[in-house]
């Protein structure tokens, strides 16, 4: 199958009316979730995967698919109207979205925001439809020497990439591998860490950690700030239209950053949040007047919004590609593929064109939705953001609580929720990234088989990561990309010293 | 010794490290078998025992951002804990009184406790959330939520 007759059979998932209305309540769910001060797209993503059991996978990824970039998509909102992004792929939003809602153009700095993140997410979902199934066709002859040193090298990035203290970011990791070596190792049957009880045979269930590491870890973080503001009711938001002055000043920013946002998407490690905030500062240096930046400049909002769901689209490259999620989120996404029994990979493209080619399609779809939705609608979509913060906490435990218990029906599942959340949010409060420890709990059983593997082909001997290029190339650059983040401190410390 | 937040957050993962590789040492494994299901563990254990001991030397200084963000008042680490405890007993009782009837009961409770003075909306949204909860899971998606004591 070549890719236009793919992209046929996409659009044939995509446009059947299932198609269309699962994509329409993902970008839907997405957006008011992503909204949410301190909800991000994880908890989006982990909330819905109870909804999809039992659905047919290929309307089901479409709608968790939806979710992930509405969530992006809606993020923007409360970064412009409240300066509380939703999202920390949003961050770089409320630099100067905020400052321009300030001014009483709100309904503008939204327009801006829908547009460059419709341009955004369309240019990369082009890139995607490109680059995807070239990249599956390599893939297709991967070792597992090969794959264990992609996640390897997934997971250093991830570390070195975090925010804060990368050793913090690394223990977060192993941490997160170490969890997942909880209960039978299914490649032997002997039990590991069980301590005989029944209930840790089969390990943790992903939901259980992403609900709890996230949805709940956010909650206690919002029990802590239930009193910040939320949208009052005056709020103005002033005229959605944009001029063509306002297009023109707008175009240049939204191209080059939606190339920018899509290739570091595809990176390993980097994501929406680092994108925006890359291609923040990327418009702020070559721009002519760069002290309008922070103060409601129209580039200044129209790159972080272009580039962050431009990275959303590009992170899906790995993820359908190899079947090796780069980033926290697109590690959710690959657990609600596992929950339906898809395993994306370089086989996925193949073996069922209609979810590889059908998310591509819908991808085209739910940009052009969110952008209808998010132009006429976002005063009224808005209003989300004035529910009361203790009745959202509320909600949100309760979805937590059910989603968990439709996956096995057993409390212990529900107690264990309250534990990774204590943990989650000790992560939060201790500052050790979160993103590390899921991306390393859903990588970490596939780079143990990946490793057994590929030492039961070398009977033993470590060697095969070395002795072919692909392996030591990766692993090279895993290792450097721990190094290297390490070796510049030092240089600039001494450097400092030096002036001292 | 333990000046820092850092050292005491490293100890505390030295003596979890230490426990997690005593633990993989009693895994059983098997001759003829490269790599047996101990020797990822092992590694593991290794591995944060380094880490720990990394953090434990680090030389990084806590910025005031991080310091600000564990600098909780007392009082609201008790609200949280009482959050937790409301989870708790939740879950304790839910299967028995049933799915419908705890969640109302949570619902209103804990966003009073936050701070939810609308008494009308409250009670509303705690008696509407749980119906319609129930009847997607239930009778839409197939998955079944604990009944109780109310014979649905």
């Amino acid at each position: 199958m070549d890719a236009f007759q793919g992209l046929i059979t996409g659009f044939q998932v995509a446009l059947s009316w299932e198609g269309i209305l699962f994509v329409l309540i993902g970008v839907i769910v997405g957006t008011l979730i992503g909204m949410m001060p301190g909800l991000g797209p994880i908890s989006a993503i982990a909330i819905m995967i109870p909804i999809t059991y039992g659905m047919d996978p290929a309307p089901a990824l479409v709608m968790m698919a939806g979710v992930y970039y509405g969530a992006v998509f809606g993020g923007s909102t409360s970064s412009i109207l409240l300066n509380a992004p939703g999202i920390s792929g949003t961050v770089a939003t409320s630099f100067d979205g905020y400052p321009m809602a300030q001014q009483g153009k709100a309904g503008k700095a939204l327009a801006i925001a829908a547009v460059a993140s419709f341009f955004g997410g369309t240019v990369s979902v082009i890139m995607l439809m490109l680059l995807a199934p070239a990249l599956s066709s390599v893939a297709i002859s991967f070792g597992p020497p090969a794959y264990f040193a992609l996640m390897l090298m997934g997971l250093t990035a991830i570390s070195s990439l975090s925010e804060g203290s990368t050793i913090k970011a690394m223990i977060s990791a192993v941490a997160g591998i170490m969890v997942v070596t909880i209960g039978i190792d299914p490649q032997t049957g002997t039990q590991r860490f069980t301590f005989g009880s029944v209930n840790l045979f089969d390990g943790f269930d992903f939901l259980i950690i992403a609900l709890g590491l996230f949805a709940i870890a956010e909650v206690c973080m919002l029990v802590l700030n239930r009193r910040n503001r939320s949208l009052s009711d005056d709020q103005k938001l002033g005229s959605i239209k944009l001029s063509k002055q306002d297009l023109k000043e707008m175009s240049g920013p939204m191209t080059r950053q939606s190339f920018v946002g899509f290739i570091l998407g595809v990176l390993p490690g980097a994501g929406a949040t680092i994108a925006s905030f890359i291609s923040y500062i990327f418009e702020k240096k070559i721009a002519k007047n760069p002290e309008e930046f922070g103060k409601g400049s129209i580039k200044g909002l129209a790159a972080p919004e272009s580039s962050n769901n431009a990275a959303t689209s590009g992170a899906f490259v790995p993820l359908l590609s190899l079947g090796i999620p780069g980033s926290g989120t697109t590690a959710v996404m690959l657990g609600a593929f596992l929950v339906l029994g898809v395993q994306p990979g370089p086989l996925l493209m193949t073996d069922r064109p209609e979810i590889f080619w059908g998310i591509i399609a819908s991808m085209y779809l739910g940009n052009i939705f969110l952008l209808v939705l998010n132009l006429p609608l976002i005063p009224y979509l808005a209003k989300i953001l004035s529910i009361p913060r203790p009745l959202l906490i509320s909600l949100v435990i309760m979805f937590s609580l059910i989603g968990v218990y439709s996956i096995s029906f057993n409390t212990f599942d529900l107690y264990m929720l309250l534990v990774f959340g204590a943990l989650g949010f000790a992560m939060r409060i201790f500052s050790f990234p979160a993103p590390p420890f899921i991306l390393a709990f859903i990588l970490g059983g596939m780079m143990e088989q990946a490793f057994r593997q590929s030492m039961t082909i070398s009977n033993g001997s470590l060697a095969i990561f070395v002795n072919s290029p692909l392996p030591l190339s990766l692993i090279l650059i895993a290792l450097l990309s721990l190094v290297l983040p390490a070796f510049i401190k030092w240089r600039s410390r001494r450097n400092l010293l030096k002036q001292q | 010794m333990l000046s820092t937040i850092n050292r005491r957050i490293g100890l505390l993962l030295f003596l979890i490290a230490s426990g997690y590789l005593f633990l993989s040492y009693q895994l059983p494994n098997y001759p003829y078998s490269p790599v047996d299901a101990d020797v990822i563990p092992k590694g593991l254990g290794f591995l944060m025992i380094l880490l720990s001991i990394l953090l434990f030397f680090s030389r990084a200084v806590e910025t005031e951002a991080e310091k600000a963000k564990r600098n909780i008042p007392k009082k609201e680490l008790l609200v949280l804990l009482a959050v937790f405890g409301m989870i708790f007993v939740y879950i304790l009782l839910f299967e028995i009184i049933g799915f419908i009837v705890m969640t109302m009961i949570f619902i209103f409770f804990s966003s009073w406790f936050l701070g939810y003075r609308a008494f009308k909306t409250n009670i509303i949204v705690s008696i509407l959330f749980p119906i319609v909860m129930y009847a997607i899971f239930v009778y839409a998606l197939g998955i079944s939520l604990p009944r109780g004591i109310i014979p649905l």
